[in-house]
């Protein structure tokens, strides 16, 4: 069954068209990793997504229902959590304050407050963020923020998790142990990631299925070995990078 | 120090100042309404402001309103009534105005509420000039005694109401968008409905306080009831004791109303000077207040 | 009433305050584009110049007109005094953006605040006035004092002077570049510490010219400041931010709206004209001054 499904998704900005009649479906459970190069317009995908940008066409169903209209609040009590590439931890709480507002507000809603902290420190333990619990956000380290996307977005319960470059500017151990983390969470949790990444050799090593953006269009989609292979892929992004 | 235990000292502090009308004489009933209606108004200032980040330069129009209704409808309603009306009245403008004004953000939202109070006073200046009103007086007021215990319970309601709000799930979130509006919203926060819920529960009780306090002044004159500076007080002693912490405004209250004893009488200009001066320096070198940076609460 | 409407006696009156209102705005328009501080004590310094003006008048029996420069030195060199001393630590420590621009808020309120009393301390608060060049000059049907036809021509050259002077010299060039783009602008080697201080002192003396002229036709008084201030951002919405050309057309605009608006209703009215604009603005355009969105990643 599809969790998400995306209908001929378009999106300008002014004189930009960041994305331009993408569809796709991601299947409940799957990784799928999204490449493309700087400004390809995966993180506008993000936002349409949840519902940080309204698209100026096209169509995204989750479990079968459009989003279409629904709040950024709205989006993530249906389930679907993102994380923002240019991190934004709520600075002047503590890291466990940051977390508990995700699990009180997101789709697990707790009512109880308590209950809520509990749950947002066993998010945090997972994220090895346990530590740093009563910690100023604003304090951590490029990789301890990056790690509070995640965990704030895991604690809203959701079902499904866009990671926007949560590796990115990361050593490649924390790199290394980010890999570990993720793929120990889509195991327990049964949860379904898409996960944006420059690091294309943990990409290709993470995900059931790969989708290409460039230019705003969707140039090629399927297995790691098959897009790794794919002779437009080859040409315009390795190609590139080569 | 746990909220609730902050909630205790401040109601202990109000519950023991209601001795004063049997120990001193109309003088300290005076100071302590003074002070009780710097309480009311500051702890509901910081309800909106401190927990939200949405500061508010605007807050004296629900005390006006207050002010207002409670004048215009002097030997028409009960005076238990009028005051229901008072803090009715200003809720509703508060809830009427929300939706658009919330939609603005940082320092727009801050100069927006300073002209929308400037509109107001103007606007009823108009209405009461064509009415044939310059002032209004009204005669028949209760008792000091009374409004002191008035003033008292004001004080403890509001900050009763901004502990309440304080450990809930409204007051979580507002922190949440004081931090980060999007990123609270992405995760789950009803960002407009909290905005707007928390600017009405603010307006509440200064539209009583402003009520009450036109019964203590016996007479109802625009430029006064709307006066901004009645809004500034508010922030300096917010900024003063601490805007994020329920002991903030009596701290703040209590070094004002101090000072105004002081001053205000015989040189009310130095008075102002001083607020200004103590506000620029707070900002600059204690942003956090009296309270963050005395009884720091967080293990940061 | 279209008698007086359509005389060159409204029209005349108008453009004088719009005259007046554009060179308070071009002030704020550069403090606040090249630093987003939003200066709330702008129109103070439209009080300050008035009273330069009012006692230099009063006490040496020198000409506003000559006064004028002495002010707008003053001033200038009050602005990059607040500068240095207060705001370029708070601009320096520049990490939480949005807490920047309101916490300076919060210390140009309390500067304001200071000012104001200050002023009613030291002067005490009546307001006080001056006659100077008040004969009536008539030209065709429209009849009008001598100090308004001067401060209505000193207000636009000196606009026009603003204008140029950001078009043509070089540090005028430096301020357009930080208001358009601060970070492009230090990567191409713009002095960013000269061009604030140098946008405090043109923002400050200008608005303390504006008060100059403004004590030669009108009372002042300490608590005359802030209407000015208000007039000053609704000028900025409607033209633009770092948009002086349209800051100006938008300055007669106002100009036209508040005299017109009054001539057809009552003198009650002016200020609820003034703050209706003003709040119908800001509603209108809830990014403020700028159109864009944030940009989310
Ligand atoms: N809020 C916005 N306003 C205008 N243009 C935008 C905005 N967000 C993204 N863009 C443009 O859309 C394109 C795609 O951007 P983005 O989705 O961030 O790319 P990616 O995440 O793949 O690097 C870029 O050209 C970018 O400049
Ligand atoms: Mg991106």
């Amino acid at each position: 069954m599809s969790l998400l499904e995306v209908r001929q998704l378009s999106m300008r900005f002014g004189g930009v068209q960041a994305l331009e009649r993408v569809s796709f479906t991601v299947a409940e459970g799957k990784i799928i990793g999204l490449m493309g190069a700087n400004g390809a317009g995966k993180t506008t995908l993000f936002s349409l997504i949840a519902g940080n940008e309204r698209p100026s066409s096209g169509e995204i169903l989750f479990e079968n229902q459009s989003l279409a209209g629904l709040r950024p609040d709205q989006v993530c009590r249906r389930g679907v959590a993102r994380t923002f590439q240019v991190v934004r931890p709520f600075a002047g709480l503590t890291v466990i304050e940051n977390v508990t507002t995700a699990a009180l507000f997101g789709m697990r809603r707790y009512r109880d407050r308590a209950q809520a902290r509990d749950a947002a420190a066993a998010v945090l333990q997972e994220l090895e963020l346990g530590d740093r619990a009563e910690a100023l956000a604003g304090s951590l380290t490029l990789s301890g923020q990056k790690r509070l996307e995640v965990a704030r977005a895991l604690a809203t319960g959701a079902r499904l998790v866009l990671l926007d470059e949560v590796m990115a500017g990361l050593t490649p151990m924390e790199v290394e142990a980010m890999l570990l983390t993720l793929r120990t969470l889509h195991r327990t949790r049964g949860l379904t990631l898409v996960v944006i990444e420059h690091v294309m050799r943990a990409l290709m090593q993470l995900s059931d299925e790969i989708l290409v953006l460039h230019s705003g269009r969707l140039i090629a989609q399927g297995e790691p070995p098959a897009v790794a292979s794919d002779p437009e892929v080859l040409r315009l992004y390795f190609g590139e990078a080569a | 120090m746990s909220p609730a235990r902050d909630l205790m000292v401040v109601l202990a502090l109000l519950g023991a100042s209601a001795g004063v009308p049997f120990l001193g004489g109309d003088y300290w009933i005076g100071v302590g309404i003074t002070a009780f209606m710097w309480v009311a108004l500051t702890q509901s200032w910081s309800l909106l402001s401190g927990l939200s980040g949405y500061v508010s330069l605007g807050h004296v129009v629900f005390y006006g309103l207050g002010a207002y209704v409670v004048v215009a409808s002097w030997e028409v309603l009960p005076i238990a009534v009028s005051l229901a009306l008072a803090a009715g009245a200003a809720a509703v403008f508060a809830f009427a105005t929300g939706m658009p004004v919330l939609r603005v953000r940082g320092p727009y939202f801050v100069i927006l509420t300073f002209g929308v109070a400037e509109l107001v006073k103007f606007v009823v200046m108009a209405a009461e000039a064509a009415a044939g009103n310059a002032s209004r007086l009204i005669l028949g007021t209760p008792e000091i005694e009374t409004l002191f215990f008035l003033m008292l319970a004001l004080a403890a309601a509001a900050t009763v109401l901004a502990w309440g709000v304080r450990v809930s799930r409204l007051g979580h979130g507002l922190r949440a968008i004081r931090e980060d509006e999007e990123a609270a919203e992405t995760l789950g926060v009803p960002v407009a409905r909290y905005k707007l819920l928390a600017f009405v529960l603010s307006a509440c009780i200064p539209g009583a306080v402003g009520g009450a306090m036109a019964l203590r002044n016996t007479y109802f004159e625009p430029l006064q009831a709307f006066d901004p500076m009645i809004s500034f007080s508010m922030i300096a002693m917010a900024v003063i004791g601490g805007s994020d912490d329920l002991r903030g405004p009596v701290v703040g209250a209590a070094c004002f109303v101090f000072l105004s004893e002081m001053l205000w009488a015989n040189a009310p200009q130095l008075y102002m000077i001083i607020l200004g001066l103590l506000l620029v320096i707070f900002v600059l070198f204690v942003p956090e207040g009296l309270c963050g940076r005395l009884f720091r609460s967080r293990g940061a | 009433m279209i008698e007086t409407l359509a005389s060159g006696q409204l029209l005349f009156a108008a453009l004088a305050l719009g005259a007046t209102y554009a060179l308070v705005a071009l002030g704020l328009n550069l403090v606040y584009g090249t630093m987003r501080l939003l200066n709330v004590a702008h129109g103070d310094l439209v009080m300050l110049g008035g009273y330069l003006t009012y006692w230099a008048f009063a006490l040496g029996g020198i000409s506003p007109l000559v006064s004028l420069l002495g002010t707008a030195v003053a001033a200038a060199l009050l602005g990059a005094l607040a500068y240095r001393l207060l705001f370029r630590a708070m601009l320096g420590a520049r990490r939480t953006g949005p807490r920047v621009e309101a916490n300076s808020l919060l210390l140009f309120f309390g500067l304001s605040i200071i000012a104001q009393n200050l002023a009613a301390l030291v002067f005490s608060p009546t307001p006080r006035g001056y006659e100077y060049l008040s004969d009536v000059l008539h030209f065709g049907n429209v009849a009008l004092t001598g100090n308004r036809l001067a401060a209505l021509l000193v207000a636009a050259a000196l606009c026009l002077a603003v204008v140029l002077f950001l078009r043509w010299h070089t540090m005028g060039l430096a301020m357009r570049a930080l208001i358009e783009h601060r970070e492009a602008a230090a990567v191409v080697g713009v002095d960013i510490d000269r061009v604030q201080i140098a946008s405090f002192a043109v923002g400050f003396g200008t608005a303390a010219v504006a008060g100059a002229l403004v004590s030669m036709t009108e009372q002042v008084s300490p608590f005359m400041g802030f209407p000015f201030t208000v007039a000053a951002f609704v000028v900025i919405v409607m033209g633009g931010l770092g948009r002086l050309e349209g800051g100006i057309a938008a300055a007669f605009a106002l100009g036209l709206i508040e005299t017109y608006g009054v001539a057809l209703t009552s003198t009650n009215w002016r200020s609820i004209l003034l703050y209706g604009t003003f709040v119908a603005l800001l509603l209108a355009r809830p990014q403020g001054l700028f159109g864009r969105r944030a940009v989310m990643r």
